[in-house]
């Protein structure tokens, strides 16, 4: 079977920043994979990369076996590939559901049809009683589930979560979790994006990848990879490093 | 059908009636002149509600459209050729240059989408004072659409009929998934693409509908009024007073463009007529008491009062404009 999303050897720079240094990565399908790393290591270019909002300066990004290096937002979006923001980004003067239904939009002129779709993921998210709220006045917790809903309703193949659970308290954060990890029941693949909350991600990833400047530095299950002297180094600077060893 | 059973379908039909009657209740060609204006106003006002308000690009160069529909009518009647067939050539040839100018200008964002599109018009305005073909600073005579002793009572019928036309177009791009993805891409452009909307494609199709509507509007009072010169038919200030005029009444809703064109063109010949020279400041005042007092215009401010969209606990926020799209 081709793997959902391969990168092979992506390199980004700005001008004389190497954002992203030569990741290489296969994900196959229904994996849920957290992408971790401090902060400035360049997740969220690889979000963006993958969503066609950048494209790589070198390497190949393959979905579903398609070459989309060189992929609109757009397209990439009608290709299957869904994502939320890290800075998230409700459509303010919109109601819940109208935020969710401009994702449900990609597959049916009809608004009433559109309102269904969207009725039924707005149930698995636990968000109908805020149908009718507009965005702008939503709790961050709220906001980052809303996001996922409007990503979910394009029926993606792969939901790329920048950032899922930063500036959540735990338990918000943990209740999150738990619906993440349910999306392979979608039929999506999903690729997150965390700092530094081990909690959610020791719970829910299948597999995680480090990156530290751009670079990936480790990659492996959740527990092993928090072990590593270079994970710890990248985190806590080279004093803990030689502390675990 | 649902429609027929609307009361405020029929009540809109009674008004447009109503209105439709006006000249029959006006004593002179004054007067009937300016409901003339203030309906050719409202025509415009919603056609450049299409990509000012439901798409949130504001464009400041909607006399671009305007001219090429007075000239244009004016010159291909000269080649000859039949009256009305000019007039949908002209609207045609506006609708090309808007896909041009689109292409161009919506590689932009923001104020440098509107200063480009400043720019345009004001490139064809001088592109026009120089010409032979356009007459260059002396202008052009166009053919009038209509004739005999009544002519401004049918122009005034015309331009209700080109303002319901402009109404219906608003109406079908508020309910349908158009007018959600224009809407998705005034409020977020990314967020938009990330949902899989084509965006430079959306906001070209507004585009191109806004500049037909607005060249009909622009050879209609090139028409009716016979002559044109490139400082009254492709000046600035009838993009800022199209523009300006939506945002009074409310862009981005549909009875917005109406309302506003009422309100400030009724208020500017009051005004005229009272204070003579000092009309423009009182003028300027009530622009700023809008804009300070009712940022949604008037008819988004008083749809904001009575059906108030419930907001969650702990939002103080004002809330922008909620279209007609959004209900």
């Amino acid at each position: 079977m081709t793997p959902v999303l391969e990168l092979d050897n992506v390199t980004k720079r700005f001008g004389g920043l190497r954002a992203v240094k030569s990741v290489s990565l296969t994900m196959n399908a229904g994996e849920i994979l957290f992408i971790i790393g401090p902060n400035g290591a360049g997740k969220t270019t690889v979000f963006n990369l993958i969503s066609g909002f950048l494209h790589p300066n070198e390497g190949t990004i393959r979905f579903q076996g398609q070459d989309i290096s060189r992929m609109s937002p757009h397209r990439a979006a009608q290709l299957g590939i869904g994502r939320t923001f890290q800075i998230v980004k409700p459509l303010p003067s919109l109601t819940v559901l109208q935020n969710v239904m401009l994702g449900a939009f990609m597959h049916t002129r009809s608004p009433r049809q559109a309102e269904e779709a969207s009725a039924k993921i707005l149930d698995f998210l636990q968000m109908v009683h805020l149908s009718k709220f507009l965005a702008s006045g939503l709790p961050l917790a709220a906001l980052k589930r809303l996001e996922i809903a409007r990503a979910l309703a394009t029926r993606p193949k792969l939901i790329l979560l920048d950032e899922v659970v930063s500036g959540l308290t735990t338990s918000e954060a943990l209740a999150l979790a738990a619906l993440v990890k349910r999306l392979p029941e979608w039929g999506v693949s999903v690729v997150g994006g965390v700092e530094h909350v081990m909690q959610v991600v020791m719970k829910i990833a299948d597999r995680v990848i480090v990156l530290d400047y751009g670079a990936k530095i480790a990659e492996g299950l959740p527990a092993e990879v928090v072990k590593k002297p270079e994970v710890i180094e990248a985190y806590l600077g080279p004093k803990f490093k030689e502390l675990t060893q | 059908m649902s429609l027929l059973k609307s009361w405020k379908f029929w009540a809109l039909v009674a008004a447009t009636l109503v209105w439709a009657r006006m000249p029959w209740f006006v004593q002179n060609n004054y007067q009937l002149q300016v409901l003339f204006r203030i309906t050719l106003f409202a025509a415009l006002g919603l056609a450049w509600n299409l990509v000012g308000g439901y798409a949130g690009q504001l464009s400041l160069g909607h006399v671009a459209f305007f001219g090429i529909g007075a000239y244009g009518l004016a010159l291909f009647h000269q080649i000859p050729l039949p009256l009305w067939l000019s007039l949908i050539l002209a609207a045609t040839v506006a609708t090309l240059v808007a896909g041009l100018i689109g292409l161009i200008a919506f590689r932009l964002r923001g104020p440098y989408f509107t200063l480009a599109t400043i720019a345009f018009g004001e490139v064809l305005r001088l592109t026009a004072a120089n010409l032979d073909v356009t007459g260059g600073a002396i202008g052009l005579t166009v053919p009038s659409l209509f004739h005999g002793r009544t002519f401004w009572r049918q122009f005034y019928l015309a331009s209700v009929a080109l303002t319901v036309i402009a109404f219906i177009v608003n109406y079908w791009v508020s309910r349908s998934r158009f007018g959600y993805y224009l809407l998705a891409i005034r409020e977020d452009e990314d967020t938009a693409s990330a949902v899989g909307i084509n965006t430079a494609r959306s906001k070209l199709w507004s585009l191109l509908l806004s500049a037909f509507l607005t060249a009909l509007a622009g050879a209609l009072y090139g028409s009716a009024f016979q002559f044109i010169i490139p400082d009254s038919a492709l000046t600035l200030e009838i993009s800022v007073q199209i523009a300006i005029i939506t945002m009074l009444g409310g862009a981005g809703t549909l009875l917005g463009p109406i309302v506003g064109a009422a309100l400030l063109l009724s208020a500017q010949e009051v005004f005229k007529n009272q204070f003579r020279e000092s009309h423009l400041l009182i003028y300027g005042v009530l622009i700023v008491v809008v804009v300070l007092f009712l940022p949604e215009g008037v008819v988004g401010g008083l749809e904001r009062l009575f059906s108030r969209k419930p907001r969650a606990p702990g939002s103080s926020k004002p809330q922008p404009a909620l279209g007609g799209a959004a209900q």
